[in-house]
């Protein structure tokens, strides 16, 4: 028997012009009740059913939709069209500690947490002493939560989470903080609750979790069911495909390139020093970005520009200003700048590249394409991690020079 | 079977929805009003104080002016209606920020939307019962000694918390459609104090507002309370007339709530 049927689900988004979520009085007295700009499609026609004790894996790069899907199934969000049966209790963990305030005490954010993830109180005070265990301390229970530090905040986010009971379970991102130890527990724990017949839903970039939790995953593409089929297949396909990323880009047509009368943009693309384009990059290794441009009218000192930004924001930002043409001006012809990227240096996630030219005195854009190109940066070699196996943060993760002393006795 | 599709589940089980919710409509309101009162030098005596200071302003202006004939002391006269009145507009104006300032919660975890204005009003109770003592205590103290009447008060409070919560559930769907709602609400609520006779008695009125004034929800309330409390026979014309206009509010705002709620987390 299925316990979630999705049939053919799509959710619109109506951004406003003004790009803000949302409205003044003034912006209707002004423009109307119906909001104008183009709907943003973030899920397109998706189906698929998931059986009764079954784990299933979503994953897609970011803005694939998973999340989208998530919040449908959680009733935060309602669908544009299609139909989704539920057959269960449905608790949802989107966020760990979504509700807890700094003010309150761990105790009380426990009983506040509980309640808004769907316990009763009766419930509450039954788990009150294993939420307490799974978390790992009792001392610092009354104190306000804003003196914690980080790993306990998400430790009793965690351990609260942990304890509800539902028959089916959203699960997006959660293992994405905490340390390694914390990290095994909590997985121990979600596998334990994918044996006692529940039926989980895991969204999570964490490949290696993904394997181990579900049985079955689907890939998304643009809001739209790329694939569906075993755990392990999937991640390898999301590995290796580079899921969707367009990793080289050219401007054939002239006149629709990005640019001006002085610079138009040709072709942008990541490639290894072997010449082949790559939409995954391994992190351990070297890699270029690479910008072909036209000079259409000599005379101009021009400054390419490629920003490499992940999820969160830019991590890197380079221009050729160490080369001979450096504030040189330059005479009309095709130009080919590469950018090499040393191995250890960025961080894995999705990445895309802004590439743009200007010229100073006077200062003039000449063009900007953001996301020109996108790859996935993946660790397939040691990353810079050591044995760690959780989750690291940061956009960048170069390997520096450390030199450590040690003293037998202070 | 939980079926979802765009028109949203049935008003009926939605409603249905609301008896589970206890237990979190309770430890959200803890959490209203431990943050309320908390690292607070007065703590829960600010919701004595709190109707004090605007019972002491009145007193001052209108025992030296208007003079107006109460049949009681002018300053527990106008204690009686602010006892209620602040409830009111406090709990108005901390629910319609309720969806906005919990727009991480909304986003996150799905709960019936209705429990987070409902909490916020609920906080607030404990201040009009905190009122309410202190205000037993001058009364008799002024020789209105305890009598049957006040039986009735408690009767007369949960008539305001519904009130309270129509309102405020109106004023938080409002503030999620349109963002400066949040400035309008208190300048509205201010308006409705003075359309309802906190600070004056009705009979100080003109006839042709004397008659409408009972269309006003809070009328009721207000004067069912001073009624009880100085042992006055209920004017039960005003109270029924309160009472149809609380349904006109109640049947609006829940017209209002229906079309938002399945996309409330988009609207924030």
């Amino acid at each position: 028997m299925n316990a979630i049927s999705i049939q053919n689900v799509s959710k619109d988004f109506s951004l406003g012009a003004s790009g803000r979520g949302y409205r003044t009085v003034k912006d209707v007295l002004s423009s109307g009740w119906r909001r104008k700009g183009k709907p943003f499609r973030a899920l397109d026609g998706v189906s698929f059913d998931v059986a009764a004790g079954e784990a299933i894996g979503v994953v897609g790069r970011n803005g694939a939709g998973k999340s989208t899907l998530l919040k449908l199934l959680a009733r935060i969000l309602r669908p544009t069209s299609g139909r989704i049966e539920l057959r269960g209790r449905v608790g949802s963990l989107l966020e760990v500690g979504a509700g807890f305030h700094p003010d309150l005490s761990g105790r009380e954010n426990i009983f506040l947490n509980a309640a808004i993830l769907g316990m009763s109180h009766r419930e509450i005070l039954q788990k009150l002493d294993a939420i307490v265990a799974f978390a790992g301390f009792e001392k610092h229970l009354d104190e306000p939560v804003k003196h914690y530090s980080s790993g306990m905040f998400m430790r009793l986010a965690f351990a609260v989470a942990a304890h509800i009971d539902p028959e089916i379970l959203l699960l997006d991102e959660v293992l994405a903080v905490g340390d390694a130890d914390f990290q095994k527990r909590c997985l121990d724990r979600l596998e334990q609750v994918g044996r006692n017949g529940q039926t989980v839903v895991f969204v999570s970039h964490n490949m290696q979790a993904m394997v181990r939790l579900c049985s079955r995953a689907v890939l998304l593409e643009d809001g739209k069911v790329a694939a569906i089929g075993s755990a392990q297949e999937i991640a390898t396909r999301y590995l290796q495909s580079g899921a969707g990323n367009r990793a080289e880009r050219c401007y054939s047509d002239g006149l629709h390139a990005p640019g001006d009368g002085i610079a138009r943009l040709r072709a942008v693309r990541i490639r290894s020093r072997a010449g082949e384009v790559l939409e995954t990059v391994d992190i351990g290794c070297e890699f270029a970005i690479e910008v072909e441009f036209d000079v259409l009218a000599g005379g101009a000192a021009l400054f390419p520009s490629i920003v490499l930004n992940n999820e969160w924001g830019p991590v890197l930002w380079t221009t050729d200003v160490a080369t001979e043409w450096h504030a040189k001006p330059r005479p009309e012809g095709r130009y080919r700048c590469t950018a090499w990227v040393p191995a250890d240096l960025i961080g894995p996630g999705a990445m895309s590249v802004t590439a743009a030219m200007y010229s100073f005195q006077p200062y003039t854009l000449h063009f900007r394409e953001s996301d020109a190109v996108s790859f996935q940066a993946a660790e397939t070699r040691s990353g810079s991690r050591g044995g760690f196996l959780g989750h690291i943060d940061g956009g960048v993760r170069p390997r520096l020079e450390w030199t450590v002393e040690h003293r037998d006795a202070v | 079977m939980t079926v979802i599709t765009p028109s949203g589940a049935p008003l009926a089980s939605r409603i249905a929805e609301y008896r589970h919710c206890a237990t979190l409509l309770v430890f959200l309101t803890l959490r209203d009003i431990r943050l309320r009162y908390r690292h607070t030098l007065l703590g829960i005596l600010w919701a004595v104080a709190q109707p004090v200071l605007p019972m002491l302003i009145f007193a001052a202006v209108f025992s030296r002016t208007l003079r107006f004939e109460t049949g009681a002391p002018y300053f527990l006269f106008v204690f009686a209606g602010l006892a209620p009145w602040m409830f009111l507009a406090n709990a108005v104006n901390s629910a319609s920020t309720a969806f906005i300032s919990n727009y991480n919660l909304l986003n996150k975890v799905y709960f019936p939307r209705a429990i987070l204005p409902a909490a916020a009003v609920f906080a607030f109770v404990i201040d009009w019962l905190v009122a309410g003592a202190v205000l037993a205590g001058l009364c008799a103290w002024n020789g209105f000694a305890p009598q049957m009447e006040w039986l009735a008060l408690p009767a007369i409070v949960p008539a305001g918390v519904f009130v309270a919560m129509v309102a405020g559930l109106g004023a938080a769907s409002l503030s999620a459609l349109f963002r400066d709602m949040k400035t309008v609400v208190p300048f509205l609520v201010q308006v409705w104090m003075y359309a309802t006779p906190v600070f004056y008695p009705l009979d100080v009125l003109p006839a042709a507002i004397r008659r409408v004034i009972g269309f006003n929800p809070m009328t009721g309330v207000v004067e069912a309370f001073r009624a009880c409390l100085f042992g006055r026979p209920l004017d039960w014309t005003l109270i029924a007339q309160s009472a149809v206009a609380t349904v006109v509010l109640t049947i609006a705002v829940a017209m209002l709530f229906n079309a938002l709620e399945a996309d409330l987390a988009e609207q924030v």
